[in-house]
């Protein structure tokens, strides 16, 4: 039990860091653009929400692992959260007041921060992969995005969008 | 350990400082303009300074073992935030989405487009059995597990498979980022490319989707609901559209296109 709240204060703390890094970069975004999100208290409540549904849908996730059904317990950790924070926005208009006031971009910025130095030790194994699977990786890439893409415009156009 | 996890905190405020005050570049080439976000300068940043050359010193301190771990393990919690976010964007277009909901599951199909193209792509430049793991999907875990399990990670389909995996979690980002308004330059719907954008990683379809934001600023919430809610349904849909539509689909082409060949 005692390992079991450790793992969440670790959960906590890391969630703090990210939305303290949110915080950071939204004010530094306006430093540079006086004009975009201001910060303000609603700002505040907006990452206290966050960091509580982040919090919800981790323990979920958690809970799902006893689910005997595969789908259920591989359903990501993104997704539980993603879907904690709907019911609850569904719930109540000031959580998407709250959020909204959070600049989307300055979320992404800490992320792709992170992103870049946890692959610090995988460069090493672009020597291993071939030319030519680059290649390839390029057309993949652009084939999903591409396929759905053009499918999403033709829905859209027969729904009559 | 505690120490060294400070110097990658205070690492991180000074890249965020730096692509913030960067800011949003575009960058005309050719007939197109490329919008250029901070995101895409944090990440340039954080991997040319991870790379072995610099990694002395005191840069060892900053990308020591624990801290590189530290971020790898715990990235996918420093990005719930972001995630949690996208429910307050889905949330005031539910109902405009659900009205719409067939289109979003026919625009998964289109994540059979790495098979569609990358595969006879792969068979031209002379990749066989490797070509079944890097064109299957876009080398995300799904993928990597089924691979796994099918094949092995040291058979050749397994060495495809974690190649893509490797170059998606390299360029990925940077990929979708520079890649998502050309083809609005092209002539595609801002809501169809919002869609397409759940692609079934989340570091990706963060890049698409703020890029799409930054070029048209005034759809931000219909682009982030249309995004997530596509994502969402990719995380729902991504694994039966793989192992129902791809593999057959996959084993049909390859069958064919080496077989003609001899």
């Amino acid at each position: 039990m005692a390992a079991g709240m450790n793992k969440y204060v670790k959960y906590g703390l890391v969630l703090l860091l990210s939305i303290g890094l949110i915080l950071f970069t939204q004010e530094i975004k306006l430093l540079k653009y006086p004009e975009s999100t201001p910060v303000t208290a609603l700002t505040i409540y907006g990452l206290v929400s966050l960091w509580f549904f982040s919090m919800i849908g981790i323990f979920i996730s958690d809970q799902m692992q006893r689910v005997r059904i595969k789908v259920i317990r591989d359903f990501p950790i993104l997704g539980w959260v993603s879907i904690t924070s709907l019911v609850f926005c569904l719930l109540s208009d000031f959580f998407v007041e709250a959020i909204q006031a959070v600049d989307f971009l300055s979320i992404t910025t800490p992320i792709l921060t992170f992103a870049g130095i946890s692959v610090a030790n995988r460069l090493v194994d672009l020597r291993k992969t071939s030319w030519k699977i680059a290649i390839v990786a390029i057309f993949v890439f652009t084939g999903t995005y591409v396929g759905s893409a053009l499918l999403a415009q033709l829905g859209l156009f027969l729904a009559g969008n | 350990m505690k120490g060294n996890l400070l110097y990658l905190i205070a690492f991180a405020l000074i890249v965020i400082f730096i692509a913030e005050m960067i800011g949003f570049q575009s960058l005309p080439i050719g007939g197109f303009t490329i919008g250029l976000l901070p995101l895409v300068f944090a990440i340039i940043i954080t991997m040319v300074l991870g790379l072995g050359i610099f990694r002395k010193g005191f840069w060892k301190k900053v990308y020591s073992e624990s801290n590189i771990n530290f971020s790898s393990k715990y990235l996918i919690f420093i990005m719930l935030p972001l995630m949690a976010r996208y429910g307050a964007d889905v949330a005031p277009h539910l109902r405009e989405i659900l009205s719409i909901g067939w289109v979003f599951i026919i625009q998964e199909l289109g994540n059979l487009g790495t098979v569609l193209i990358g595969l006879p792509i792969a068979i031209m430049l002379g990749l066989r059995r490797e070509a079944i793991g890097a064109t299957l999907g876009i080398g995300r875990e799904g993928e990597l597990a089924y691979i796994s399990e099918k094949y092995t990670l040291e058979s050749k389909e397994g060495r495809g498979v974690l190649s893509i995996y490797i170059i998606g979690t390299l360029f990925g980002a940077i990929f979708f980022s520079v890649f998502a308004p050309i083809l609005l330059d092209l002539g595609i719907q801002i809501e169809a490319l919002a869609m397409a954008s759940g692609v079934g990683s989340g570091s990706m379809m963060s890049a698409a989707s703020a890029t799409l934001v930054a070029t048209v600023p005034d759809m931000e919430s219909t682009i982030l609901a249309y995004a997530s809610a596509s994502q969402l349904l990719t995380s729902f849909l991504g694994t039966f559209t793989m192992v129902f539509l791809a593999v057959p689909i996959q084993r049909f082409m390859y069958k064919l296109m080496v077989r003609s060949e001899k």
